[in-house]
């Protein structure tokens, strides 16, 4: 075996439609992010492992790759932007004020397992709204999620609510261990509900075991929301994802948003609403975010925030492809009339003409015939023919 | 909007259960059990189609969403799981994940870092790791039960289902290492995308699986 021809398991050549799908993707996105007030910004691909120690990132070690630098220092392929991000916001950016509105359109790297057919390269954009706590930037964020797949075409799919703060209101309530709090969690973002009756036998005199046992079930319209407020009473957290419903049916997403209220995946990093996109075709979620108020604080400046994350390829596989443009004209042109050529070329739609580099007419014919174009255009000094091949 | 919902079912004994458990639920699975040489099988009363796949293919069906629902062993899923919402536990295809080492023999009471051959080396090094032991982990695709006998391992990590097999090659579980029985598994973009048909399916199974729980 020799490691020239191939490329590593994970990663692939994306040809043609596959890099137009991807472009129109990242360009519907990031047209919206940047009409929405957020600028660019660009992290390395290549950062310090400890960078994501520090942000206490969800992602285990194994899936991260790693190079050792000359000097000995261990540094990974970044496996997601949202930490470089929040290091810069609370380094480079913190003489400006907040708000600051960020996007970005990158590349995330990630050791998938192998032969699970994944990839190790995963074209995101997102966005991060750093330094504005409160529903008015819970809004804003939300309402884009549902913008950011519309705008790429997109009819059938929801931006599924949850709120980290829910299971920590019932979970505090039980008076577990923490590694119980972790089996229960686990239990519950699995959706074991088999497991999850067993894990909650012994408790059942716990004032909240009855709302833990529904809840990898509370998942669906805002009837859940109701169903959750009659199992667990008053609740700080349900009652905050209503009024934020309510005001994003007003602005007209309602039927968009459905609610999962055991989304309760990476719950020590997410501080408070978290979301997830579902598209009709694709098998996982496209979009993931929520409400991060502790991460701008580990790299030393105090500032709540809120994003998301957007998987491109994931969403441009679920949009109608693009059919690709077909060569139909090639350019015989002498010498002499290279501005004439450029011109005719310049004048047909993208990828239908090209010029020939054929030093004769038969040449370039053969050339057509080839590559199945119907006409050859010919400039001489003396004016212009078409040949019909 | 209501497509059928695709489910894999596992080949072998746990198809053989499934189909039971269907029909008891009220579906029609005779073309699962008259295949012929189709691959997808479709209910003719629910909406639901079958394909049967060996253990980890139904879950690399399933995490894909290329099947929405999927019916696998619990020990497929401990070796092979990832991102999946696994919803019930089926109570059929029962067995034991246990540790076994040669009769008479000490496995822990040395400092000599032990071998185990399995056929399940994610779920053997969870296990021991949990306990804080090093161990070789050697994977074996056939009948593990040769790897101490012929002394190219001091244990196997494998499933139990009478012990009797154990027994004869002179070997005896000492400890478990999960209860395994078959599981459903549902994708998790699915269950959110077709939350009405998934959760009548597992309705039906529930209430099923609860008349034979009253039963027994």
């Amino acid at each position: 075996m020799t490691y020239t021809i191939n490329t590593p398991e994970g990663t692939r050549d994306r040809l043609f439609a596959e890099c137009r799908d991807r472009r129109s993707t990242q360009t519907a996105l990031t047209d919206l992010f940047y009409r929405r007030g957020y600028a660019e910004v660009s992290t390395p691909e290549v950062e310090f492992y400890d960078l994501f120690l520090r942000s206490g990132s969800p992602l285990p070690q194994e899936s991260m790759l790693k190079i050792i630098d000359r000097s000995g220092k261990i540094m990974v392929m970044r496996p997601d932007c949202t930490a470089p991000i929040a290091r810069v916001a609370a380094t480079k950016l913190k003489t400006l004020p907040l708000p600051q509105r960020l996007y970005y359109a990158e590349t995330v790297f990630r050791s998938g397992d192998q032969h699970r057919g994944g990839s190790s390269e995963i074209a995101q954009c997102g966005v991060e709204l750093i330094g504005a706590a409160g529903k008015k930037a819970d809004l804003e964020i939300v309402a884009m999620a549902v913008d950011a797949l519309r705008s790429c075409g997109l009819a059938r799919f929801h931006i599924e609510l949850g709120h980290a703060g829910f299971f920590r209101s019932l979970a505090d309530r039980m008076d577990l261990e923490e590694d119980q709090v972790e089996e229960l969690r686990s239990l519950i973002e699995g959706k074991n509900f088999a497991a999850l009756g067993d894990f909650l036998e012994p408790y059942q005199d716990r004032p909240a075991t009855a709302a833990l046992l529904r809840l990898s079930r509370l998942f669906g319209g805002a009837e859940v929301l109701d169903e959750a407020e009659a199992l667990a009473g008053e609740n700080e957290a349900i009652a905050y994802l209503r009024e934020l419903y309510e005001a994003l049916c007003g602005a007209g997403y309602g039927k968009y948003l459905r609610f999962d209220l055991g989304l309760v995946h990476q719950i020590d990093y997410y501080t408070g609403v978290v979301f997830r996109g579902y598209v009709e075709g694709a098998g996982d979620a496209v979009l993931s975010g929520g409400r991060y108020d502790s991460l701008v604080a580990s790299f030393g400046r105090s500032a709540p925030a809120t994003g998301f994350a957007v998987d491109v390829d994931a969403v441009a596989a679920c949009r109608p492809g693009t059919e690709a443009p077909r060569v139909g004209t090639l350019i015989h042109f002498a010498e002499s009339e290279l501005d004439r050529a450029l011109t005719a070329v310049d004048g047909r739609a993208a990828g239908t003409c090209e010029l020939s580099p054929c030093e004769t007419l038969e040449e370039t014919l053969a050339l057509a015939r080839r590559k199945g174009a119907g006409r050859v255009l010919v400039l001489d000094p003396d004016g212009e023919r078409t040949v019909e091949v | 909007m209501s497509q059928d919902l695709r489910i894999a079912l596992t080949k072998g004994r746990l198809q053989d259960k499934s189909v039971e458990l269907f029909e008891a639920m009220g579906l029609d699975c005779s073309p699962i059990k008259d295949p012929g040489r189709r691959l997808i099988h479709k209910v003719p009363n629910y909406p639901l189609e079958a394909v049967l796949a060996k253990a980890p293919d139904v879950i690399t069906y399933v995490e894909h969403g290329v099947c929405d629902l999927g019916i696998v062993g619990k020990d497929t899923i401990l070796e092979h799981g990832k991102s999946f919402y696994e919803v019930l536990d089926l109570g059929f295809g029962k067995c034991r994940f246990a540790l076994a080492v040669k009769k008479g023999s000490d496995f822990y009471g040395t400092y000599k870092t032990r071998r185990v051959a399995s056929k399940y080396p994610n779920v053997t090094r969870a296990f021991f790791e949990k306990k804080g032991m090093d161990v070789d982990i050697i994977k074996i695709e056939g009948s593990v039960e040769l790897a101490p006998i012929l002394d190219l391992a001091d244990g196997i990590v494998d499933i139990v289902e009478t012990g009797v097999t154990l027994r004869e090659n002179g070997l005896v579980p000492i400890e478990d290492v999960a209860q395994v029985s078959a599981r459903l598994i549902v994708n998790t973009a699915s269950m959110k995308l077709h939350k009405a048909q998934i959760e009548d399916f597992i309705g039906r199974c529930e209430a099923e699986l609860a008349k034979r729980r009253e039963q027994a």
